[in-house]
Order: structure tokens, then C-alpha cells, then sequence
């Protein structure tokens, strides 16, 4: 637990940004079933040059080790997009990438 | 001494401040949403009795899921918007995720969600013209995905 894998590209004017956070996302119910706490990342935001570009509260829902893609504008090659994310138990992880 | 004491208190309380991610964070402001056991309850948690107009958000899923645990949505519009929530109908709470759209921002998500059985995935964009645009897509889930 801990990572992320990001790819940011820029293609126009847009920058295309996928991730993969490595997360176990246990919902209440798989939780309760192994017998221990649940939890999921519950916040997700991303920046690029000091601006937010990507936020996202997030639910239990989301796929373990969850993917997801979003596109912005305002950025160029050679920026860097900081993505970061907070689960329910507190834990915060902030990995960026530059864009290609 | 006092000033001192003063000081040292400020430093304590500016820590115990959760990092703030963001100007909102929905699962703090609107706890309601995140309970709820079905689509209209949740949107009526997040957003309050609105009229839902269906046009502009567009859906995209799989039509079957064989995998239930990583099911790919994508939602998209092209209404400037404020807020974009996914809801679904087929786990025990309602709600998604509820994302905030930065101005200018461009309403293209694609995210991998899971889901117990089949059912009907529903998108609200809020748009910054005050209205509230809705798509949705039926699916099917071959094998769940909540059960682990």
C-alpha cells in the first residue's frame, strides 16, 4: 500500500492523466467478513502549477486498487501533476509525475 | 511567559487542523449522501429537492460486467459544471462519488467501481447555470463485486 502509477500526456491543448493508486478499498462488508476495519480512499485531488485541477470525494465503490482517468487544461510538457489522496483512516499519500 | 504559552497553543491548534485537500470534501459537508440506500435519497441529500433534466451527461459502461469488482464508467457532458456525482443502485449505499469540477474543468471521468449485482448507474452534473442534468446506464454483473 502506498503507491500510485500516473501517466499524464498532453495531447492539444488537454492533458490526458490516468492512475493506478495501490489500495485495498475495503467496504463495510468484506471488512466485517475477514474482521477488521474498514477502509477506502475517501478523497482524491489533483494539482498542476498550483491549481486544482481533479477532485473527488470518493465511496467504499470504488474498484480495490482503483484506476481513473480525468483531463485538464492549463498545463503544458514538462509540468508536473501532484495527485493525492486521503483514506478513511487518515493515511495520506501525494505522488506527481511530469507530464510527457 | 504568557506570549510564549500563547504562541505554543496557536502552533497545537493549527496541527490538530486536518490538511485540507480541497475547498470541499463531501463525505464532511454532506454525510447524508454517503448513508444513503438509494439514488433519489442520495441525490436528495446532496443537492436537495431538484428538478433532474436528462439531457447532456453521457454514460458509458460495459452492457455486461464479468467482473463486478472493476467495472469502467466513464461520464461525460458538456454542460459547464460545478459538481458531477455517480450514483448506482445495485450495493447497499447509493453513492459513488462526488467530484468537484474546477472552473473551466472538463467533465470527462473514468473511474473503476464496484458492484454487487446488476443494476443502473445514474450521473447528475450540477451545472453552473443552476440546473441539474442527469444520464444513467443499465448494466448487468455477471459476478459481484462487493462480496470479496
Amino acid at each position: 500500500m502506498g503507491n500510485m502509477k500516473i501517466k499524464a500526456k498532453v495531447k492539444g491543448d488537454v492533458v490526458q492523466v490516468k492512475v493506478m493508486a495501490k489500495h485495498d478499498m475495503l467496504t463495510y462488508d468484506q471488512a466485517k467478513k475477514k474482521g477488521v476495519d474498514a477502509n477506502f480512499i475517501t478523497h482524491i485531488t489533483a494539482k498542476a502549477n498550483g491549481k486544482v485541477v481533479y477532485d473527488a470525494s470518493t465511496s467504499q465503490f470504488w474498484s480495490k486498487n482503483p484506476q481513473f482517468k480525468f483531463e485538464f487544461k492549463g498545463a503544458a510538457k514538462g509540468d508536473k501533476v501532484e495527485i493525492t489522496w486521503v483514506d478513511l483512516k487518515g493515511n495520506t499519500v501525494t505522488e506527481s509525475k511530469k507530464i510527457k | 511567559m504568557d506570549r510564549r504559552k500563547f504562541l505554543s497553543l496557536s502552533v497545537v491548534a493549527a496541527a490538530v487542523v486536518p490538511a485540507s485537500l480541497s475547498a470541499i470534501d463531501f463525505r464532511a459537508t454532506k454525510p447524508d449522501t454517503w448513508t444513503a440506500h438509494n439514488v433519489k435519497d442520495a441525490i436528495k441529500a446532496l443537492y436537495g429537492d431538484v428538478a433532474l433534466v436528462e439531457e447532456g451527461v453521457t454514460v458509458k459502461a460495459p452492457k455486461v460486467a464479468s467482473n463486478g469488482g472493476a467495472i469502467p464508467v466513464t461520464v461525460k457532458s458538456d454542460k459547464a459544471a460545478k459538481t458531477v456525482a455517480l450514483f448506482q443502485d445495485a450495493n447497499p449505499e447509493a453513492t459513488v462519488a462526488v467530484f468537484t469540477v474546477p472552473e473551466g474543468g472538463i467533465v470527462n471521468y473514468m473511474m473503476k467501481i464496484k458492484m454487487k449485482a446488476s443494476g443502473k448507474i445514474t450521473a447528475v452534473v450540477e451545472g453552473t447555470d443552476g440546473k441539474f442534468y442527469v444520464g444513467n446506464i443499465s448494466l448487468e454483473v455477471a459476478l459481484g463485486g462487493c462480496e470479496g
